[in-house]
């Protein structure tokens, strides 16, 4: 029978099982449950991300499908100046395998706070991952500690020439020159480090991978104000603590749109409507994405999201 | 030249890796949230045997390897080829040397069917059937009386492969052996 689903009646009922403990998590700090748009007019600004364009019928183009639903909660906590968070689908073209769908579900949420934005982030993160499932809670360590014991190098003070030898053993001599310094770092650390991250929590991230996180000196590096959890080698979540101001937020968009140029990718419109959510003014405050599906085939130890997931490579 | 972008990379499929035909055993995307996305393979190179580790940036390419399995009978040996025949009714035959044919030399029977792969036209290995049946041309006698006992002894094959039989098998039987394993697993049926 064509069509089936993908997953067992058990894992769904996990599955029902974490959403729920993740809204009473959220409920029980005094969140706003809030539902976005899944459409917009425009898509996240990030290099590697495609997003899908929605057409009307007509042939019109009308927007993207969202990539995640960040654009439309800033601009609501612009607006409302409170906690909030999001449980729906985002979408990415050209995503597919066994830690990824073109169709997934994320939890997004935003606190604002004056009071140690980061810090409070990686403990909240620590909590929820402590609260809903038996991995205990997961280990903080630094994006350079972690590069240095691997490749011997200080990942804030490398150039791509540093890391080509690193990278011509995995894929070759030819195709390691084609790579800039973000490609490279991001190939080595997700070969090389990603597969053994077991319950941890990377923090400070080099700068040029800081998307719409802070960019902050720590008196010898400059790092951006990011932080990743991993469980069993799968990426799982993603955390900012945020930019809040227009003028360096619109000279982001620009520089992904640059990059998109050197790298061939098409370039996008820019978000004018989170530039101005921000020009009147976004609360300091943090922000985390969490991929639901990977959580769940992490606590279900599943070996693929397609084991998570009512239907997969139904279209 | 035919080529295969890293979005049609799936186990089985055939390609050249610095000029030597693969076949890919493994693939994997993995992509960072924020970053460019790779796929990690794991390739068997078909000439060696080797499995190795690749990594390819995706959306790269790979040469497509001219690589197709066939169902050929075994005709003969003549001390430097091996002769095969395709089982369509074409009568086309292909001559394997000792590397292609590799361990697979000891299960070769005539008129029995193997899988040859070809690389751009040329034996590349031979994959005898998971069971075949050979005679026993040379054991020890069987020990009287010690029938219920487990134990083995070798017993040389007409093929010249030699395997561990147990005790009550005697010369002129025929075996039904394990190619995969070199294991014995029965007394053929009688036909």
């Amino acid at each position: 029978m064509m069509g089936r689903p993908t997953a067992t009646k058990t894992i769904l009922e996990a599955r029902a099982s974490l959403l729920s403990g993740l809204r009473s998590f959220f409920e029980a700090r005094q969140s706003l449950e809030v539902d976005v748009p899944a459409i917009a007019k425009a898509p996240a600004s990030d290099p590697w991300l495609d997003s899908f364009t929605v057409n009307d019928p007509a042939g019109l183009h009308v927007g993207y499908l969202l990539t995640s639903p960040e654009t439309y909660l800033k601009r609501l906590l612009s607006e409302y100046q409170c906690p909030m968070h999001a449980i729906g689908k985002a979408y990415r073209a050209n995503e597919e395998g066994s830690e990824h769908a073109i169709e997934f579900t994320m939890l997004e949420w935003y606190r604002p706070t004056a009071i140690r934005p980061f810090q409070t982030m990686v403990s909240e993160i620590q909590d929820l991952i402590e609260t809903l499932t038996e991995c205990g809670r997961p280990e903080v360590i630094s994006y350079r500690d972690v590069f240095e014991a691997t490749y011997g190098l200080n990942p804030h003070q490398v150039e791509a020439m540093d890391l080509v030898g690193f990278a011509s053993d995995l894929l070759g001599p030819k195709a390691a020159a084609s790579l800039d310094l973000d490609s490279l770092l991001n190939v080595l650390f997700a070969t090389e480090i990603e597969p053994h991250l077991a319950n941890h929590i990377v923090i400070d991230f080099p700068a040029i991978q800081s998307a719409l996180a802070r960019i902050e000196s720590d008196g010898a590096d400059t790092v951006a104000k990011r932080a990743e959890l991993y469980i069993s080698g799968s990426e799982i979540a993603n955390g900012y603590h945020e930019l809040t101001d227009p003028i360096e937020q619109s000279a982001r968009f620009d520089e992904d749109n640059r990059r998109r140029e050197l790298l061939h990718r098409p370039a996008v419109p820019k978000d004018d409507a989170l530039i101005d959510a921000l020009t009147s003014g976004l609360p300091e405050s943090y922000g985390v994405a969490l991929g639901v599906d990977r959580l769940l085939k992490v606590m279900t130890q599943s070996k693929t999201l397609s084991e998570c997931m009512t239907f997969t490579g139904h279209l | 030249m035919a080529s295969f972008s890293t979005n049609e990379f799936k186990s089985g499929l055939k390609v050249l890796i610095d000029g030597d035909p693969c076949t890919i055993v493994e693939n994997e995307f993995v992509k960072p949230g924020k970053g460019q996305a790779f796929n990690r393979v794991k390739i068997k190179n078909l000439k060696t045997g080797r499995v190795v580790e690749k990594t390819f940036k995706s959306g790269d390419s790979v040469e497509a390897a001219d690589v197709i399995d066939l169902d050929m009978e075994f005709l003969y040996a003549d001390g430097e080829f091996y002769h095969f025949m395709m089982t369509d009714g074409s009568f086309e035959q292909h001559a394997a040397d000792a590397k292609a044919v590799g361990d697979a030399s000891k299960w070769l029977k005539e008129q029995e069917t193997y899988i040859i792969t070809l690389f751009n036209g040329a034996p590349l290995a031979v994959t005898p059937p998971n069971h075949i049946e050979l005679e026993v041309v040379e054991t020890d006698p069987g020990l009287k009386g010690d029938t219920a006992q487990g134990g083995s002894k070798p017993a040389t094959l007409s093929t010249g492969a030699v395997v561990n039989v147990p005790l009550f098998i005697e010369i002129g039987e025929v075996l039904r052996v394990d190619t995969r394993t070199g294991d014995y697993v029965s007394r053929a049926t009688k036909k």
